[in-house]
């Protein structure tokens, strides 16, 4: 569905915000940008969506070639960018009839498309109301379904939940899990949130500096860093301790065993499966269990891991996007 | 097609927010209502000096109040511009196959008619106040064509501009800077006659001054085609520099 090879893209200042990326997106996959402000995630957006003129490399957007093919790029994809572009003086339905009449459609289908997209999004009743007077989550809820009034094949959502409270956000993702999952619709979006990437991205790249510094599954990301580490209470720790741990070394998959805080802590490639063993092992020898746990490697860990740094939204959240009609006159 | 039906689609859009704006559209004319009552009201016995070339000061000044309104408000319609830039809109509308001229005539055409909306009301009044233009009724609509015809054409510069800076406090800064010295500098409010030579010089080369005169002449003289046709001449070359301009400038941002 997206095909990138060598992307580069330095601006008319010098700045080069997109530095040799290659990478690719399957028919309905659902594709994830993961990164820092600044690293090059909706500069990347703008160039696959026609936006911005790329410097050198080759792109392929839903089988069509990026310079020679924009117009039919265009036709099949949908795009919400970061800003909520929604006309405050239009109604929610005003605005999505717009929308649609851009994609050159119209008439009762357009109508329907409108009523049908409204009802998805749980904003029939305020279809007919000035969108200045929406909230942020239903401005949001409102941007994401003009993208969508053409039925694009491929969607772009560049940080799609950023700013939003909790409730909003999680309505979001169920959303677009549906619409990946049920209308087989291929998604590349772009986040700055651990937790957003894990969810809902099954495929994932990690940019920074405008380097793609690794790409996988979420799961397959996590498991690169190796391990997951378990954590045995014992109620006699003092007296247990040795024989747990002569116990635990004789189980195939525990890479390392340190004495921690709680007692002992293994890490193991193969936790979920070893947690049933070694409960087992420890009732054979008569040892009692106070607690035991495990925890996998996450997303922020590999970030850390990859580009020595950590990712912290809760930093990025007060950017301040433009408010919708804050210019106006 | 695509172009006429998309053109049409965003001049809708640009209507509902003029309309369901109904303040801006109020404030924008309180200026040419202000000049139209006390300005005329302050210069009446003007019209008692010999030589002035109509029976009242009224409307001498109707036609020259006409152009001050439409060039003050084709002078901000690169606002608009601006700020479909700052929001994200125009952006929305780039990533899908609309027409990219439509943007642009959506926009010119939308500010044309409001021009002509706002000129519609002050010749109402100016008739409430006793101006009887001699042409009737068919040179009332040809004024009104010729002051669309100028506002779109002056409105191409505030939209470069606004394309250029991509700041509303710019275009604004520049359409006051602009609209008194040239509107003082024409035949808007005062005959060629009355100035002081030097300013007389400035008028004769000022744009505002040979449409102002096209329309007086349909206001007090009746059809006198050859100073239509030079205003319709003088707009076009004007509409040429600004429009070309505005071309280029939206060509380089939306390719």
């Amino acid at each position: 569905m997206i095909d990138v090879k060598d992307l580069v893209l330095i601006y008319s200042n010098g700045t080069k915000a997109v530095d040799n990326i290659t990478f690719d997106v399957e028919e309905g996959d659902f594709f994830g940008f993961l990164g820092p402000n600044g690293a090059g995630k909706s500069t990347t957006i703008k160039v696959l969506t026609t936006l911005l003129k790329k410097t050198s490399g080759t792109v392929k957007v839903a089988g069509f070639d990026l310079d020679a093919e924009a117009k039919e790029i265009r036709k099949v994809i949908g795009v919400q960018s970061q800003e909520t572009a929604i006309d405050g003086d239009l109604t929610g339905k005003e605005n999505l009839i717009l929308q649609g009449h851009f994609q050159q459609l119209s008439g009762k289908i357009l109508e329907d498309r409108v009523n049908e997209l409204l009802k998805l999004i749980n904003l029939e009743n305020f279809a007919d109301k000035k969108v200045r007077n929406y909230s942020g989550g239903m401005k949001k809820r409102l941007d994401l379904a003009t993208t969508l009034v053409h039925k694009p094949k491929l969607i772009f959502l560049d940080e799609p939940t950023t700013g939003l409270d909790p409730q909003s956000r999680s309505a979001i993702w169920a959303y677009l899990e549906k619409l990946n999952k049920k209308e087989k619709t291929t998604i590349f979006l772009t986040t700055q949130y651990m937790e957003e990437a894990d969810r809902l991205c099954k495929k994932l790249a990690i940019i920074d500096t405008g380097k793609i510094v690794a790409t996988g599954t979420p799961t397959d990301l996590k498991k690169q860093l190796g391990v997951d580490s378990i954590k045995i209470t014992l109620k006699n720790c003092e007296k247990d301790k040795k024989q747990a741990i002569e116990l635990l070394k004789s189980l195939t998959g525990v890479s390392e065993i340190t004495e921690s805080g709680d007692c002992v802590t293994a890490f193991a490639t193969n936790a979920h499966q070893l947690i049933a063993d070694i409960v087992r092992a420890l009732d054979s020898l008569e040892i009692s269990l106070a607690g035991i746990s495990y925890s996998s490697p996450t997303l922020d860990d590999v970030y850390l891991r990859k580009t020595g740094k950590r990712i912290r939204p809760e930093e990025l959240v007060k950017t301040p996007s433009r408010s919708f009609g804050g210019r106006r006159r | 097609m695509t172009l006429l039906n998309d053109t049409g689609y965003l001049f809708v859009r640009y209507m509902k927010k003029l309309i369901r704006n109904p303040i801006l559209l109020f404030f924008s004319l309180v200026q040419p209502i202000i000049f139209l009552v006390l300005f005329t009201q302050l210069f009446e016995r003007f019209a008692n000096v010999p030589g002035f070339p109509a029976e009242s000061y009224l409307i001498f000044a109707t036609p020259g109040i006409l152009l001050q309104n439409a060039f003050g408000s084709a002078l901000q319609s690169g606002n608009s511009i601006v700020s479909d830039i700052d929001s994200g809109y125009l952006q929305k509308m780039l990533v899908t196959p609309v027409s990219r001229y439509a943007i642009l005539l959506g926009r010119l055409t939308s500010d044309a008619f409001r021009v002509l909306i706002q000129s519609t009301i002050i010749m109402v009044l100016a008739f409430l106040l006793g101006a009887r233009p001699v042409t009737g009724l068919l040179g009332v609509l040809l004024m009104l064509l010729t002051i669309a015809f100028f506002g779109l054409a002056w409105s191409g510069i505030s939209l470069a501009i606004g394309l250029k800076t991509k700041s509303s406090e710019t275009v604004f800064a520049f359409g006051s800077f602009l609209t008194f010295p040239l509107l003082f500098m024409s035949t808007s409010l005062t005959p060629l006659e009355f100035m002081p030579d030097w300013i007389k010089t400035v008028s004769m080369f000022n744009p505002i001054s040979y449409t102002v005169d096209a329309v007086r002449v349909l206001m007090i003289n009746g059809f006198v085609w050859e100073t239509i046709l030079s205003a319709y001449f003088v707009i076009g070359f004007v509409a040429l520099i600004t429009l070309g301009s505005t071309l280029y400038l939206f060509r380089k941002v939306v390719s």
